[in-house]
């Protein structure tokens, strides 16, 4: 299997990203306003507290800094099999000689590289000056932090995948992705850090790949977790990624046989 | 003409259900997912105040207050405004070309051919659950004054709005593009407006009084009830200001609306 044309595919999708100027300049504004909102929320909530459950004000700050920044730049496009299936172009595309899979995941890291140096890094570097993040708990930290982040947004791409798989029996998958990103808001601690989530919703979310997409890569950036629990951490992103991705291969087999293109 | 015209929305709106009775499926599922979208809010704010207990002295059924009249206002809100908040996408593919040529008064089309029934059921519905549901827990006592108050700072609400939608669909003569605008000054201001006002910066609360006055939405109005003790930082006259602030600004936005029509240019194909 070749590389480059794949890399071809994520070149396009990165260079198209930087036509719309206006957009990008008010997404970099919209991620620094909710990320003030949120911390001016929590600053509230602890009402000159110091600590509440041992967590400091200032690891909350870290949490929404980091988690608004990976969801920055951790882009999938839900609406990628959706999309040519309706206009047909998936008979075509089916008959290159690339992998379609290969092609889907070309095209969103692509963006996610554009988002990466001019959305993420510009926010980041304001959000640090201005809000103040916690320094990782050590070097080492920081290279796994990295490396669980890289995972995370392996995770998000596999259950975007899966459910992309709707496409071939639904002719709008809008409220079924709908649905789906509501699960993710909620449960992966981008909204509310998850140490605030009750005992039982801690319980519960830890069965589900939510909290492997945010909240594990936060959680060794500040040192929370060590030792067996980062590697445990790491296991539960691999088999959800591992775990997605199979059953998503699965349905889209079965899924194939079913397309119908309707003119063209 | 009075009749006529009467008719022709009754027309309008059977065609809106027809289409969507078209896939059942998709228009259940549709309806539960803007559902499940707008309770994301209640939810987060549910949990955290399990922890929390209280968000600068407002508990969580005060907080649910708040929330409920953003979900009312908005669920009135759809039923009359989204040809005005998609106006965008109608004018880049061009069908806002075939209005033109219609014998009808172009705002009229937008409104009455537009109407999303059943994302103003999934609000309005959640709207009035909320409102009900936490204003019995307050301990609201209603009187004929304050039944007066909510329907009047309720059209107001839905009119400060609707100007603002109007606002971005004429800006939207001159740029073309003014989604990520609406997504920056509209939508993240509403994410947030069931949050009351005085935790946040000084800055973004003049932007949430001035700027884009969703306080007026929700904040004021429901102090009227509340008098809880941050209303203090303002002037007491802001709570019985809304339906003025709401004429107002309609009608500058429709006076802005009916200038820049004039300057319309078709995208083309």
């Amino acid at each position: 299997m070749k590389i480059s044309p794949y890399m071809a595919f994520a070149k396009k999708s990165f260079l198209q990203k930087s036509a719309y100027r206006l957009e990008h300049w008010m997404g970099i504004l919209n991620t620094l306003i909710r990320l003030v909102i949120y911390v001016e929320i929590y600053r509230a909530l602890y009402g000159g507290r110091e600590t509440v459950d041992g967590i400091t004000m200032s690891m909350v700050t870290t949490n929404f800094i980091l988690s608004l920044g990976l969801e920055s730049f951790f882009v999938v496009n839900d609406y990628y099999l959706s999309s040519r299936l309706y206009d047909g172009s998936i008979a075509t595309e089916m008959l290159l000689p690339v992998s379609f899979h290969g092609r889907m995941l070309a095209d969103n890291l692509g963006t996610a590289a554009f988002k990466l140096i001019f959305h993420f890094v510009p926010a980041m570097i304001v959000a640090c000056l201005f809000i103040g993040i916690q320094a990782p708990a050590g070097p080492g930290m920081f290279g796994l932090f990295i490396l669980s982040a890289l995972l995370g947004y392996g995770v998000l791409w596999s259950i975007s995948f899966l459910f992309q798989m709707f496409s071939f029996w639904l002719m709008n998958v809008w409220a079924v992705m709908t649905i789906k990103n509501v699960f993710i808001n909620v449960l992966s601690g981008s909204m509310i850090p998850l140490w605030f989530m009750p005992g039982f919703m801690r319980t519960l979310i830890g069965f589900t790949p939510f909290e492997s997409i945010y909240f594990t890569p936060v959680q060794i950036y500040l040192g929370k977790i060590t030792g067996s629990e980062i590697i445990l951490g790491f296991a539960k992103q691999i088999i959800w990624i591992v775990a997605l991705l199979l059953l998503g291969f699965m349905v889209w087999q079965k899924g194939q046989k079913k397309i119908v293109v309707q003119g063209g | 003409m009075k009749s006529d015209t009467l008719h022709l929305s009754a027309v309008y709106t059977k065609m809106i259900f027809r289409s969507w009775f078209q896939y059942r499926v998709d228009a259940i599922l549709r309806s539960f997912a803007v559902f499940a979208r707008e309770a994301t809010s209640i939810i987060v704010v549910y949990f955290t105040l399990l922890k929390f207990d209280t968000l600068n002295g407002w508990n969580i059924y005060e907080m649910l207050f708040l929330f409920s009249l953003v979900y009312v206002t908005y669920g009135i809100l759809i039923i009359f405004f989204t040809g005005l908040r998609d106006f965008g996408s109608t004018v880049k593919n061009g069908s806002f070309d075939r209005y033109i040529l219609r014998p009808r008064g172009l705002l009229y089309q937008l409104i009455f051919a537009n109407a999303d029934w059943f994302a103003a059921v999934g609000h309005g519905g959640l709207g009035i659950l909320l409102f009900i549901l936490s204003a019995a827990k307050i301990g609201v006592v209603w009187t004929p004054w304050s039944i007066v108050y909510y329907i009047f700072s309720i059209i107001g609400g839905v009119l400060i709005q609707g100007a603002i939608f109007l606002f971005l669909a004429s800006l939207n003569i001159y740029l073309l593009e003014t989604n990520s605008l609406k997504e920056v000054f509209y939508w993240n201001a509403r994410k947030f407006a069931g949050y009351p006002i005085s935790i946040f910066h000084k800055a973004i609360q003049f932007c949430m009084t001035f700027v884009v006055p969703f306080a007026f939405v929700n904040y004021f109005p429901a102090q009227f009830i509340l008098r809880k003790e941050d209303m203090s930082l303002y002037p007491g006259i802001f709570m019985y200001l809304t339906p003025v602030l709401g004429i107002v600004m309609y009608i500058l936005a429709y006076a802005f609306w009916r200038y820049s029509i004039k300057f319309y240019k078709s995208s083309g194909n």
